[in-house]
């Protein structure tokens, strides 16, 4: 009979470990879960936020570019200015789709 | 010199006429000439060196001045004195030594009342100076949407 109780009790003990276990894994795949969407959304909320005149597209990651020192990101702007007058100007000499959209060297944007 | 956009067409004692209504300023390097928002009385001719005009933009969480278009010997910037509101609408610095010759608003308004063809001609110039512009700087927006495009459809 004691042998049966202790079975039993052990059991129990045993029965209940594997339910915290299981809720400890369940609640952490959850929180995972409900991380990704916001995540997801910010990504969404950048790329969809307003944009601005020579603002580079969202898709460069942000760490990337805050490793530029600031003097050279500032160069890269002016130059990418300056190809682009050069590209309009190359347009504006001979109208047409193809030079109005000719691809760019400028490292802004490449 | 070189040709000045502004006086094309006109003959030459003609030209010399109304560039003596104008007064030559000289710009340091580093120096501005005018800035953004500033009321705009002069319209200015560079006769020598080189005009960088900037517009402000937050870099950083820093306001920096971007270059939006560098201007050389014969041309004219600050018609924004001509124009309604009259206020400037982007900033002049130099970026080496440079003299420009200011025509006041005034002084023109004047000039071209007592001579209308020359101001029809003066008018003429500036209307394909400020077109010129404006067509540049419509292709290079349209270019900037079209990569903003491009990435949101990448």
């Amino acid at each position: 009979m004691e042998m049966l109780l202790m079975g039993a009790c052990l059991s129990v003990f045993g029965l209940a470990v594997c339910c915290l276990a299981f809720g400890a894994a369940t609640r952490d795949v959850a929180n995972g879960a409900a991380a990704e969407p916001a995540v997801e959304k910010e990504a969404i909320l950048a790329a969809a936020s307003p944009a601005h005149f020579f603002v580079v597209p969202p898709a460069i990651p942000v760490a990337a570019r805050t490793r530029i020192p600031i003097e050279a990101l500032l160069l890269q702007i002016e130059n990418h200015v300056r190809l682009e007058h050069a590209a309009a100007e190359c347009f504006l000499e001979s109208p047409n789709a193809s030079l109005l959209h000719s691809r760019t060297m400028s490292s802004l944007v490449n | 010199m070189a040709a000045i956009d502004l006086l094309n067409g006109l003959a030459p004692e003609e030209a010399e006429r109304v560039l003596a209504l104008g007064t030559r300023v000289a710009v340091t390097t580093g120096g501005e000439l005018f800035h953004l928002g500033d009321t705009a009385e002069s319209i200015y001719l560079v006769k020598r060196g080189r005009l960088r005009l900037t517009l402000p933009m937050q870099v950083r969480s820093h306001q920096e001045d971007i270059l939006v278009e560098e201007l050389s010997s014969g041309q004219t910037v600050g018609w924004s004195a001509l124009i309604p509101p009259y206020r400037f609408t982007l900033t002049a610095c130099a970026p080496l030594e440079t003299e420009v010759i200011a025509l006041s608003r005034e002084a023109l308004t004047r000039y071209f009342a007592a001579h209308p063809d020359t101001g029809y001609a003066v008018a003429s110039n500036l209307s394909r100076v400020i077109g010129q512009r404006l067509q540049l700087l419509q292709a290079m927006w349209l270019r900037e949407i079209q990569r903003m495009v491009e990435a949101r459809c990448a």
